[in-house]
Order: structure tokens, then sequence, then C-alpha cells
């Protein structure tokens, strides 16, 4: 685990803020409907360096936008600038795993799915994975199930897209052209070489490879008053944003 | 809808493309350069639609956002349940999506007839009932038990009353 004294903040907090980062002003950002990381984080790159985005929380019905279809063909016609997934296993070859755990056809686990993520990750221009555990578990050498797929080579048209990984440990990115998981950045109080333990097959790790910037107190301030607030006001998983930040 | 079939964006490399047959890799036939998944249209014999209203010719209200009219588009025959049946509904009516009576082979008057779904400005989910058989169908037993609670010889009179909703707002088929 990072050494969250140091941050001064909470994994969700610190997973919420460097998500926010890389949300740009005027794109168009878009969350599915049980996702708290990313209304968070997005709501967060409005209060501070984004405020002209277009957003759509699916799970919220003040940001919903009530678009319905729109949201599939706004995707499809590479309109959407950013979509954020989960995943329960991430793999060496870029695939990631939402449906179920063990035998396909007789499954330990079942999870929700995702009509949506074999869409939008292979059309949003950016797509931001997020996961709260950073273990061998989920960076697994290969998943049991592809729900979606990075590398598709030129098997289907594609447009050009980034991929990043957000977890308690660090920010992994996919390098596309050597097709593997590269590490972008540890958080303080990791390695790159304790970021390699928990991933459960071989990074890239380029030899530049930074420490993450920590959460400013800037940031960190905002998340816990105005996002918060405005989570609260909007019903945007309102419960959720009650507990879910240290204090103010 | 009633087209062949529909290109998406997505999908390719994914184990949901390789287990089914209805969804394949094709060139696009107009550009020789570009390949996308394509996916057979659904062409459903009947479709069942809940209808907030609906007059007797068959054209009825639907929430919005829904999949009712494309549905409806799609399908052979197009059964449509209501709430209640007025006097004429037209493309006019601010309540819901509107579904023409082009679309639409019969009209059945059902009352509470989503439950335990809800209907917009009538009445809301049922949760505890969603849950009752989210738990009921974890096992082939439990769901077997939840059929022959609710719906094995049973008639929609039936089912209401065991749901509890008020025995004069039971359904009548018009």
């Amino acid at each position: 685990m990072s050494d969250m004294t140091t941050m001064n903040c909470n994994v969700d907090e610190l997973i919420a803020v460097l998500m926010s980062r890389e949300i740009e002003d005027f794109e168009t950002v878009a969350c599915g409907t049980i996702s708290m990381l990313p209304a968070s984080a997005i709501l967060l790159a409005e209060a501070t360096h984004a405020p002209n985005i277009d957003i759509i929380i699916r799970g919220s019905e003040a940001y919903g936008q009530d678009i319905g279809r729109d949201m599939h063909f706004i995707a499809q016609r590479g309109k959407m600038d950013m979509f954020f997934l989960s995943a329960v296993q991430f793999d060496s070859g870029g695939n990631f795993n939402l449906h179920v755990l063990g035998d396909p056809d007789s499954p330990d686990r079942r999870f929700p799915g995702g009509y949506g993520s074999g869409m939008l990750a292979y059309t949003a221009k950016k797509v931001m994975f997020f996961r709260s555990e950073h273990s061998t578990r989920v960076f697994v050498p290969k998943a049991d199930f592809v729900s979606g797929a990075l590398k598709t080579g030129n098997e289907v048209s594609r447009p050009n897209q980034t991929f990043f990984c957000f977890t308690p440990k660090a920010i992994l990115r996919w390098d596309t052209a050597r097709e593997r998981w590269a590490l972008r950045s540890y958080h303080p109080g990791e390695s790159p070489e304790t970021v390699q333990e928990s991933t459960g097959f071989p990074l890239l790790i380029p030899a530049d490879v930074v420490e993450t910037p920590p959460p400013t107190e800037e940031e960190l301030q905002t998340l816990r008053t105005t996002v918060k607030e405005l989570m609260i006001e909007s019903d945007t998983y309102a419960n959720w944003a009650t507990t879910a930040f240290l204090p103010a | 809808m009633g087209v062949p079939y529909v290109p998406v964006r997505g999908l390719a490399g994914t184990d949901i493309l390789a287990r089914r047959t209805d969804m394949l890799i094709a060139h696009n036939p107009f550009n020789a350069d570009e390949k996308d998944v394509v996916a057979r249209a659904i062409n459903p014999d009947v479709a069942i639609c809940h209808a907030i209203k609906a007059d007797k010719s068959g054209n009825s209200i639907f929430r919005r956002g829904g999949d009712e009219l494309l549905v409806s588009q799609a399908s052979d025959k197009v059964i449509v349940t209501a709430e209640e049946i007025v006097g004429e509904v037209t493309a006019a009516d601010p309540d819901g999506q509107f579904i023409s009576s082009l679309n639409v082979t019969a009209v059945v008057h059902a009352p509470h007839g989503a439950h335990p779904a809800g209907v917009p400005g009538k009445y809301e989910m049922d949760r505890g009932h969603i849950n009752e058989y989210i738990e009921a169908a974890r096992s082939a037993e439990g769901f077997r038990a939840y059929l022959e609670k609710y719906v094995y010889d049973k008639t929609e009179a039936d089912y209401q009353s065991l749901v509890g909703i008020p025995a004069q707002e039971v359904a009548v088929v018009a």
C-alpha cells in the first residue's frame, strides 16, 4: 500500500484526484451507472482546471443528461473524449474482464458484464481504467474472460486511443506500439519494484519512470468541500459522497 | 428496424464475439480498407410491451427513453398491454414516447401489468418483490419455487392478489 500518511488522503481520494488531472477543458467525459470515483474525478476537474467540459454521469439524474441511446452514437462517431471503466481482471495482453471468474461455462463468480465496455473501450479517445486493488489476482497473465481488448491489430477499424490504469500503487499506461502495460508513475511510498511485485505479469518500466506527484492541498480541499457538497446536493452518489472523503 | 444487420464499433477480440454466432467481423462494403463488427438483426415474432395508455386502435404512449419503439419496429407482431385505455392517443401527447397503431397487432387492458416494474406517473417499482425474485433465482430450486408460488396455474388476478395489489384494481381484459 502506498504511503497514505505522507499523502494525507485515502485511496478513493488519491485515485479521484489523479484521474481528474487527465481531463482537459472542453472535453466530453462520461462514466457509467455505478461510478463513484469517476464521478468525483469529473466534478473535481470541472471545479478546478476544466470548467467547460461536457459531463455525462449515467448514475446521476442531474448529470445523466437523459440521453439514452445518444451515448452510444456519440461514442460511435468518435466524439467521446474520455470514458471510465473498472474490471475484475486486467491481463498482460491488454484484455480486461468484467464478466466471470473461472470457467465461463461454469463460473465461480459472476459479475455484471458490460455492453458499454465492449463498445466504449473501442471508441473513447482516452479510456481511464481504475481499480482500488493492485494485486496479482487483479493483474493476471491471462484473463478468465475477455470483455474488452486493447489490442486488436488491424482486425477492425479503430481510432488512436490512450489507455491508463489507476490503482492504489501506480498509474499504468498501455504501450500500443509494444503491446504491453508500462509503468507510468509509482505513488509515494512505492517503487517500480513494489509495483512489479504486485503485478502478475512483467511491466515495461521506462528508465525515466517518475514518482506520482501526490494530490495537492488545493485538490484535496476542493474534493472534500465543493465536490462533496455538489454530489450530495445533486444526488450523485450522495450516500457514498457523505462518507468517502476525509474531513476537510 | 427490420434491417438485416447493424455494424458496431467495438467487441473485436472479445470472448463475447467469440462465443456468439450472430456477430462477426466484415468488410465495410463502401470502404474496402475498413472492417467492423456486424450484428445480425434480432427480429422477434412477437413483442409484448406495456404502455402508460393506449387507444383501441393501438396508438400508445410509453415511458421515455425505453426500447419499446425499437422493439416494436423490429417485431412481426406487437401486443400492447396498457395501464389505461383512453379515447384517442396521438403523436402530440406530451406524456411519453408515442407508438403508432401501424406497428400494433393487439391491445390488452392490463392495469398494474408492469408489476414488479413500475409505470411513470402511476406506480413505483416493487423493490421488495424484485429482491425476492433475485434471491429465488440464485438456485434452480428457488426459481422453481418462485414459479410455483406466483406463476404456475395462476391467473393475473391470482398474481396481483398474491403481491398485494387491491382487488378492485385487478386487470380486466378489454
